[in-house]
């Protein structure tokens, strides 16, 4: 027991290495566009002192630019925090639908450099007990898995249902993606995290998806 | 000197380019690395400064393919990673001659630019 909590909290070291590099490499690409339009409002500036004139213009949309910048970079911080203290986080119950639209949000940059758009498709509550950062980093497992077997544009879509007393999270693919292998490494990788949840990874190829079975209530 | 400028920050590379061409540095931009690759095909560059992590293929491959196609341009890597000692040692790409941390002062960029064409 003492070693699947270590092979855990291992894998949770490097999620939270994973998303923290990151989202810090999105928060530097937002302070070096701020850095640009400041650095172009001081060009704009010399020029003027040496009789070119200003655009207020010109001025008005780097303000809103570096605006949204800054905005930008203060919601990655905001989630960037969330993400920090959930690491902690006990056992919680929660809408599934709360942890997938929080997990699209973290790994939204590295889907994109992949081309993968992920939604969430949900239109009930499915409440379960349950550390989201661990069922996080097992949707993580199977999503950065994904990205390592694919190539060219593709969505994923993250669903859920009850199941008597379990939870059925589906990961929903579309064509073309390898859902045996993806099923057969996520596994693998991610086996003391399905442990710690008590949960079932079942690869569909029929439906292009993997179901994800775990009790709604956790018992120690 | 021409510079091709490729990161998939559309605001960061459109506003670099204009602040190098300010400084009577001829550029052109894309945001992503088909349209490097179609851009070199047809347009003669003497450098380019590659975003690390671009979609779907990272910095240095494209540099690979660029290369291919275009012997004896010249590369500068643009990362952000923390400093140049993370880039270093977390970096497939830190082997390369030359990179700038983001963000990065246009001093800096026109201090490299200078120092890969000193005669």
């Amino acid at each position: 027991m003492i070693s699947i909590l270590g092979s855990a909290n291992t894998l949770g070291l490097f999620f939270f290495g994973s998303m923290s590099a990151s989202m810090s490499h999105e928060i530097k690409n937002a302070l070096a566009i701020i850095n640009e339009h400041a650095g172009l409002l001081d060009d704009l500036v010399r020029l003027s002192e040496k009789g070119k004139p200003l655009s207020t213009d010109r001025l008005k949309s780097l303000s809103a630019n570096i605006g949204r910048q800054v905005q930008r970079a203060d919601n990655i911080v905001g989630r960037l925090n969330r993400f920090a203290h959930s690491a902690r986080q006990p056992v919680i119950t929660t809408d599934t639908k709360e942890i997938f639209e929080f997990t699209a949000a973290l790994v939204d940059r590295l889907a994109s450099m992949n081309s993968v758009t992920i939604t969430v498709g949900m239109d009930v509550e499915v409440p379960m007990q349950v550390r989201p950062f661990v069922l996080e980093n097992l949707l993580w497992v199977c999503l950065k898995t994904m990205f390592s077997m694919i190539s060219g544009p593709h969505s994923i879509e993250f669903k859920a249902k009850k199941k008597d007393s379990d939870v059925a999270i589906i990961i929903q693919f579309d064509e073309g993606v390898p859902v045996e292998m993806i099923g057969v490494h996520a596994a693998q990788e991610g086996q003391p995290l399905l442990i710690a949840l008590r949960a079932v990874m079942s690869p569909d190829v029929q439906n292009n998806s993997i179901t994800l079975t775990m009790p709604r209530k956790f018992e120690e | 000197m021409r510079v091709l400028l490729v990161d998939d920050e559309e605001e960061l590379v459109s506003t670099l380019a204009e602040r190098l061409a300010m400084r009577g540095i001829e550029t052109a931009w894309v945001t992503d690395y088909r349209s490097a690759l179609a851009l070199v095909e047809k347009e003669q560059f003497d450098i380019a400064l590659l975003d690390v992590r671009l979609p779907e293929m990272n910095g240095l491959e494209l540099k690979r393919l660029i290369e291919a196609k275009r012997p004896g341009m010249k590369f500068i890597f643009l990362t952000g990673h923390g400093s140049e000692e993370d880039f270093k040692a977390c970096s497939a790409e830190s082997g390369q001659e030359y990179y700038l941390i983001k963000p990065v002062q246009i001093e800096v960029v026109m201090a490299k630019l200078n120092e890969i064409f000193r005669p």
